[in-house]
């Protein structure tokens, strides 16, 4: 009988032990973030189970958690931190704000399943593009009495703004910043390569003739920076050229100017070798950083780095082609996941009201770099005499839409666009080679 | 006497019961971690759900159908065995010859054995990360000294011809430490009156290490390349890290894909991400399978 005793014993201890012990390591190998999300969960529970009683007793003031989930890893994180806090030890509704900033792709992994499981944040901050795919999972919550409820003036925000928060004219989240992408340019590489410091090509073939110019392979100096694992839709528009009409569900890539602009793009990167041959964007903005860039295309995120590394850049629109010029828009939103209950999703109205605020909204702009959408800010002189600002507002004029709001826009992106863009610029196909294989894939991804 | 034989009965019965209880946490553990999401799997494979788990709905084989006409499974595929039968024999070759001439105790082959096995101390992440940058065509270290040598730059990750060599190389280096040390174990293991006997009958130190050591770690051998083979047809955070599956999806291996269908690109397709792992899994199985009827056969061989 001992011996049994013993035995069970031994063995319940080893069971608690090895669980113990493998919690860690099991999550460790199967999925990088497993384990914090397990102790979240536990976490959120715990705070759910908090929440319960801090909403019944809201009348009486007592304290609301909102738990927050975004994706701002770089130093604009650390911007958005401060004004949260500063929202947290100010705000008058004895809210309080737990933020977690995690990856993107990390995020995507997370938010679906954690919305399905009823233990999602209260509130989420992610780009745009993303708004569509969770609406047609019914994973956001409709925020469309957003503004009946706080009051605040839908007016006072550009049109075009608001429209990348809406999917079939509801509301689904509210602007938090908006971007296209713009052209920098290294003054003082300009000067070396005997350009005018201060005037940025505006067409096409000053913009391959500049690239040109300031390429110098001896010194480790390129022309423009070309990362392959994007799209460049801004060059397929210039010459009027296009990718798909997410309206009609039509394949707008078999075109002449299509042709036009692809050839244009292979013989700057393979004959000319202006750009650094399969860099990824982030060692594009190292680079950029490091001085060795004459020319990149990127959002107002690389304002910041440049500052600290003192490079003497400009900025200007993208430039025009044929058919003009015109720069993909994005930008992200404050949206609630759906399930999130009543008295918590009126907290997180109250922070999106306070973020909505012209004194926010100027900090984030001028501290940031990003272009101004709220009208009566645009018309404050401290905004109008900021350089960059100016600037980049100009810049922002040539926006446009690409597939935002469009369930299939990542699917498109990843597996028509870029691979497309990929294989012309490292000169692996023809552009008409290219363009055809381009336009099955895609023929094959709308008919989902 | 039948009062005693129940007893015994009894008594191993009993024992067999506390066997049970000993190999609960790891039946526990393999459930949790291996059947259920095994078995899961296959039934996921069989319907049509994506990552908000709504809206699910059984599709039969369709999954699989879309696999076999999808171009990126088949060169996914291609990529898997272009690196398991590059990788295999350069990790278990290397650390055999190596075996050769550290297989002795004293403090020098000691002391190289610990160095070689410290890459694989590391995490393949950090790794990945530590060679990329070292070989990066426009910052890194490598780049520089060959253009100081007068060589041209190689851009070692980021030419479609280059990067899967690359990638090899770098996970035979992480790697080939670790299999040196059990097989050195092994030869360790090794009588020393066979190779007396060996010298005796006049045996040169290539004979011996053909007819002695060979045969004497076999089976050792076969275990290193078979866990070797099962691990790189899984092979992803070295490509994760180091190019993205890309340039041109060169060094997108199938797990790669797999993580791209049902993490990376909406919709999410649970679906067919499993559908790829179920082909995965059918793959690994029977190349397991192949390998250990032949590579154990071959053993005999060697040992007769």
């Amino acid at each position: 009988m001992r011996k049994k005793w013993i035995s069970v014993l031994l063995s319940a201890a080893m069971c608690v032990s090895v669980l113990t012990g493998c919690g860690g390591n099991g999550a460790e190998g199967q999925a990088p973030a497993g384990d914090t999300a397990d102790t979240k969960q536990e976490q959120q529970a715990a705070d759910e189970q908090a929440d319960d009683q801090a909403a019944a007793d809201t009348a009486s003031g007592e304290k609301i958690t909102l738990q927050f989930w975004n994706v701002f890893t770089g130093s604009d994180g650390d911007i958005l931190r401060e004004i949260v806090d500063n929202y947290n030890k100010t705000n008058t509704d004895n809210i309080e704000i737990q933020m977690d900033i995690m990856p993107n792709d990390q995020l995507q992994q997370k938010l679906p399943a954690a919305i399905a499981t009823g233990t999602a944040p209260d509130f989420v901050l992610f780009g745009v593009e993303n708004i569509a795919p969770y609406v047609s999972n019914d994973s956001l919550e409709d925020i469309s009495d957003f503004w009946d409820v706080t009051g605040v003036d839908k007016s006072n925000i550009l049109e075009n703004v608001l429209e990348l928060s809406h999917v079939d004219g509801k509301l689904y989240g509210t602007p938090m910043q908006y971007n296209v992408s713009y052209l920098y340019w290294n003054k003082d590489l300009f000067e070396e390569a005997g350009l005018d410091p201060e005037k940025a090509p505006a067409t096409m073939e000053e913009l391959a003739e500049y690239a040109v110019k300031l390429t110098n392979p001896e010194k480790n100096q390129y022309g423009l920076a070309l990362p392959t694992s994007v799209t460049y839709m801004q060059f397929l528009w210039a010459n009027g050229g296009d990718a798909d009409d997410p309206d009609t569900n039509t394949n707008l890539l078999n075109s002449e100017e299509n042709v036009k602009t692809l050839e244009w793009l292979q013989d700057l990167t393979v004959n000319k070798k202006v750009s650094p041959s399969s860099i990824t964007g982030p060692e594009a903005d190292t680079m950029l950083q490091a001085g060795q860039i004459g020319m990149y295309m990127s959002g107002p995120w690389q304002i910041n780095g440049l500052r600290a590394q003192g490079i003497n850049f400009g900025i200007a629109p993208c430039v025009a082609g044929s058919a003009g010029a015109f720069s993909p828009a994005g930008g992200c939103s404050y949206v609630i996941p759906k399930g999130t209950e009543e008295s918590h999703k009126l907290a997180a109205y109250k922070f999106m009201q306070y973020w909505l605020t012209d004194d926010i909204l100027k900090e984030w702009s001028q501290r940031n770099g990003f272009p101004v959408w709220s009208k009566t800010l645009m018309e404050d002189p401290e905004i109008q005499g900021d350089e960059v600002l100016s600037a980049i507002s100009k810049a922002t004029e040539i926006g446009r839409s690409y597939n935002l709001g469009y369930s299939l826009a990542s699917q498109i992106d990843n597996d028509v666009m870029i691979p497309m863009f990929e294989k012309v610029m490292t000169g692996a196909a023809t552009p008409e080679d290219a363009l055809k294989e381009a336009s099955e894939a895609m023929d094959r991804v709308l008919a989902q | 006497m039948t009062g005693s034989k129940t007893k015994k009965r009894k008594y191993v019965a009993q024992n067999q019961k506390s066997a049970y209880l000993f190999i609960l946490p790891s039946m526990i553990i393999l459930s949790v971690f291996v059947f259920i999401p095994l078995i899961a799997s296959f039934v996921i494979s069989l319907t049509d759900m994506n990552i908000f788990m709504k809206d699910v709905s059984f599709v039969g084989i369709a999954n699989f159908t879309r696999l076999f006409s999808d171009n990126r499974v088949s060169n996914a595929t291609f990529n898997s065995f272009y690196f398991t039968l590059l990788e295999v024999p350069l990790q278990v070759g290397l650390a055999l010859l190596l075996t050769v001439c550290l297989a002795k105790n004293n403090r020098y082959c000691k002391m190289l054995r610990s160095i070689y096995y410290l890459p694989f101390v590391c995490s393949m992440t950090a790794i990945g990360i530590v060679w990329s940058m070292l070989l990066d065509p426009n910052m890194g270290l490598v780049a520089y000294w060959l253009k100081q040598a007068g060589f041209q730059t190689v851009a070692f990750l980021k030419n479609p011809d280059f990067a899967m060599p690359t990638v090899i190389v770098v996970t035979a280096w992480k790697g080939f430490g670790y299999t040196l040390t059990l097989l050195a174990a092994a030869v360790l293991n090794i009588p020393q009156s066979l190779y007396e006997a060996a010298q005796m009958d006049g045996a040169g130190s290539f004979q011996k290490f053909i007819h002695i050591t060979i045969p004497g770690i076999w089976p050792t051998i076969s275990f290193c390349i078979i866990t070797t083979t099962i691990s790189a047809m899984q092979m992803f955070d070295q490509a994760y890290v180091m190019t993205q599956g890309g340039p041109l999806n060169r060094t997108e291996t199938v797990v790669q894909y797999i993580y791209d269908r049902g993490f990376q690109t909406a919709p999410y397709d649970l679906g067919y991400a499993s559908a790829i792992s179920v082909y995965l899994f059918v793959i690994v199985a029977v190349m397991t399978f192949v390998l250990r009827r032949f590579v154990l056969k071959g053993g005999e061989e060697g040992d007769a």
